[in-house]
């Protein structure tokens, strides 16, 4: 019954609309157009792009000499916060540096010092000033390294650098193991779709990361509006004298919420499928996949968005809210850089994945993947449950939000 | 007596209503600032800063402009006054207009400063960026008298700038960063046409 009249005023509300016109324009723009077609096999002599081979006597060898490149230069580009900075190291970083060098290559001073003399120069303007670029011979790693130590030494590089390098650990395998992909490791790539995803895996993986992307951050608005739509419609007052239970009024609010946002999703979800059904008739695909995947995928994403939503709502105002979910979902996104594929850490809210193969790749990220959506799972409930707390002391005086300005704030100036 | 009027509309709303708006969009440029490295920057890589995180301050300063009187109380205690509502809300937007012009010029020395090859192009295009991302939050919220639409409605444009570039075309937020100066005349024009339209639809449909 409330239920029902929550879920009416909400679907009658502005930012709801606008809400399912940005998640369907998503879906029809980025989706529905990238795979209107079905997918071929590759043809020979192709393009095929590049693959990760993980192997470690690679990693080693182009991690290494990438680094003596930016050591002689004293230029390491990184990106700490998913933005672009140029890191100039001081001396006794430079110092501690040159001997981890020593120690990958085996080189002594004056081994570095001749590297220095064989390498190519290159002058490069960098905004107003000129940095020179070393493009050094091919350095072998000493025998006694092993990949362990290396990857030890690299993380404390990168912590010297202020992290976001090229030599973080996280980033090491994909930064330095690529190689070109062959026709047959294409030809591998393809039947992977058909036979280990079954289609829709692919496809459903694509779906969840478009539609992931405006989950992050639309929600708060609906949230947002409908919290406090009681305070501004002046009924903060009456709806509290109402013999209703906090907790069925909130979770009944939060599993409207929930449940309206959800629709636009999911009635994308059943476009996408019977977009695949007619691209693949006659291919052996699971439907299924289509919906349990994005289900598990895009809900918890979406239940934390709008809990958080709710919960900052009730303690400080709307605006807070849009500003730290915005923050929030704003650092997320640009923080992966250029890695849009299986990128998915322990607390990632927005997962990536941009394609419809690379599925090791996706693969590889997978306990954390399921860790990540379980955990956001419970934190939507645990919010949901604090927004209880908040309201229930709201209700009975006790508390009356943290404002700055306006009615009980506290900047507000006592007459 | 003019001019001590409008000074004390200025003064009232900066410390009753925009304060706080003021401080987020300084809080902003300098979170950017931190978050960039803003040093010996060529200008494609200067405009990255420019574009996608200062205009930001646009929806912070020029979407609540109508916001204080959105509760129907204090709309009407307005309206009961000589000085004209609208008149009051446009002197907020150019308040706003000044300060974000203001914040941008500090960050664009502070860059040149930084070794950085920031130039008068890009300041300007990053002005005309903010002006566009913030009338159409402005616009937004005069036409539905909700300044959570227009936040809402802001965002949206910003997250499609990330996603749609070919289909925003001559609209696209982000174009100096691929080199490209022309778009920043189009976002100009469209931010005038939206607050003026945002004017008309408060004087003649909702008659204020």
């Amino acid at each position: 019954m409330l239920f029902g009249k929550e879920c009416r005023k909400i679907i009658r509300s502005l930012t709801y609309i606008i809400y399912c016109f940005i998640v369907v324009l998503f879906f029809i723009t980025q989706y529905f157009s990238d795979c209107n077609e079905r997918e071929y096999p590759p043809v020979k002599n192709g393009d095929y792009g590049y693959k990760i081979s993980e192997d470690h006597d690679l990693i080693m060898g182009s991690a290494v000499n990438s680094l003596i490149s930016d050591y002689l230069g004293n230029s390491y580009v990184c990106y700490p916060l998913g933005f672009y900075k140029m890191v100039h190291l001081k001396k006794s970083d430079r110092t501690t540096l040159e001997g981890y060098i020593k120690e990958i290559t085996g080189l002594d001073k004056d081994g570095l010092e001749d590297v220095k003399n064989n390498s190519q120069k290159y002058y490069l303007s960098s905004g107003l000033s000129e940095n020179v670029e070393y493009d050094v011979p091919e350095i072998p790693v000493a025998t006694t390294m092993t990949y362990d130590r290396f990857t030890e030494i690299m993380g404390d590089i990168d912590d010297i650098l202020g992290g976001g390098s090229e030599y973080a650990v996280d980033r090491l395998v994909h930064n330095f193991s690529q190689v070109p992909m062959t026709y047959e490791d294409a030809q591998a790539e393809y039947e992977e779709l058909f036979e280990k995803d079954r289609i829709s895996g692919s496809y459903a993986r694509l779906f969840c990361d478009y539609i992931g992307i405006v989950i992050g951050i639309m929600p708060v608005f609906v949230a947002v509006a409908l919290v406090s739509a009681d305070r501004r419609r002046k009924v903060s007052e009456l709806v509290y004298t109402r013999k209703i239970s906090s907790f069925r009024l909130v979770f009944t609010r939060y599993a409207a919420l929930v449940t309206t946002m959800f629709i636009p999703v999911l009635l994308s979800m059943t476009a996408a499928a019977l977009q695949l059904m007619k691209n693949y008739s006659g291919e052996n695909y699971n439907l299924s996949g289509m919906f349990t995947l994005p289900v598990f995928w895009l809900l918890p994403e979406l239940m934390i968005v709008t809990a958080a939503g709710m919960l900052i709502t009730e303690m400080f105002s709307g605006g807070t809210a849009i500003i730290v979910q915005f923050a929030w979902w704003f650092y997320d996104v640009l923080s992966s850089g250029m890695v849009l594929e299986g990128r998915i850490g322990k607390f990632t809210l927005v997962c990536r994945h941009n394609t419809l193969y690379q599925r090791t790749s996706f693969l590889l990220s997978r306990d954390n993947f399921v860790f990540n959506r379980l955990f956001y799972l419970a934190a939507a409930i645990v919010a949901a449950v604090l927004t209880v707390l908040v309201y229930e002391l709201k209700r009975g005086g006790k508390f009356n939000a943290i404002r700055l300005f306006g009615q009980g704030g506290l900047l507000r100036r006592k007459a | 007596m003019l001019s001590g009027c409008l000074a004390k509309v200025v003064c009232s709303d900066a410390r009753h209503n925009f304060l706080l708006h003021y401080l987020a969009a300084v809080g902003l440029a300098i979170i950017t600032a931190f978050m960039f490295g803003l040093s010996e920057l060529d200008e494609k890589l200067a405009a990255q800063p420019l574009e996608i995180m200062l205009p930001l301050m646009g929806i912070i300063l020029m979407t609540p402009v109508f916001m204080p009187e959105q509760n129907e109380n204090i709309r009407d205690v307005v309206r009961s006054k000589k000085t004209s509502y609208l008149g009051v809300c446009f002197i907020r937007l150019i308040c706003s207009a000044v300060i974000l012009t203001a914040i941008t010029a500090v960050f664009v020395v502070y860059m040149r400063f930084q070794d950085s090859a920031v130039t008068a192009r890009l300041f300007r295009g990053s002005v005309a960026t903010s002006l566009a991302l913030g009338s159409i939050g402005f616009f937004a919220s005069a036409v539905s008298d909700n300044t959570i639409v227009g936040y809402m409605t802001a965002i949206m444009y910003y997250l499609c700038n990330f996603a749609m570039k070919d289909k925003l075309d001559r609209f696209y937020l982000f174009s100096m960063m691929s080199g490209s100066f022309e778009e920043k005349r189009w976002l100009l024009g469209m931010a005038a046409v939206l607050v003026a339209a945002g004017f008309f639809c408060r004087r003649a449909v909702r008659k204020q």
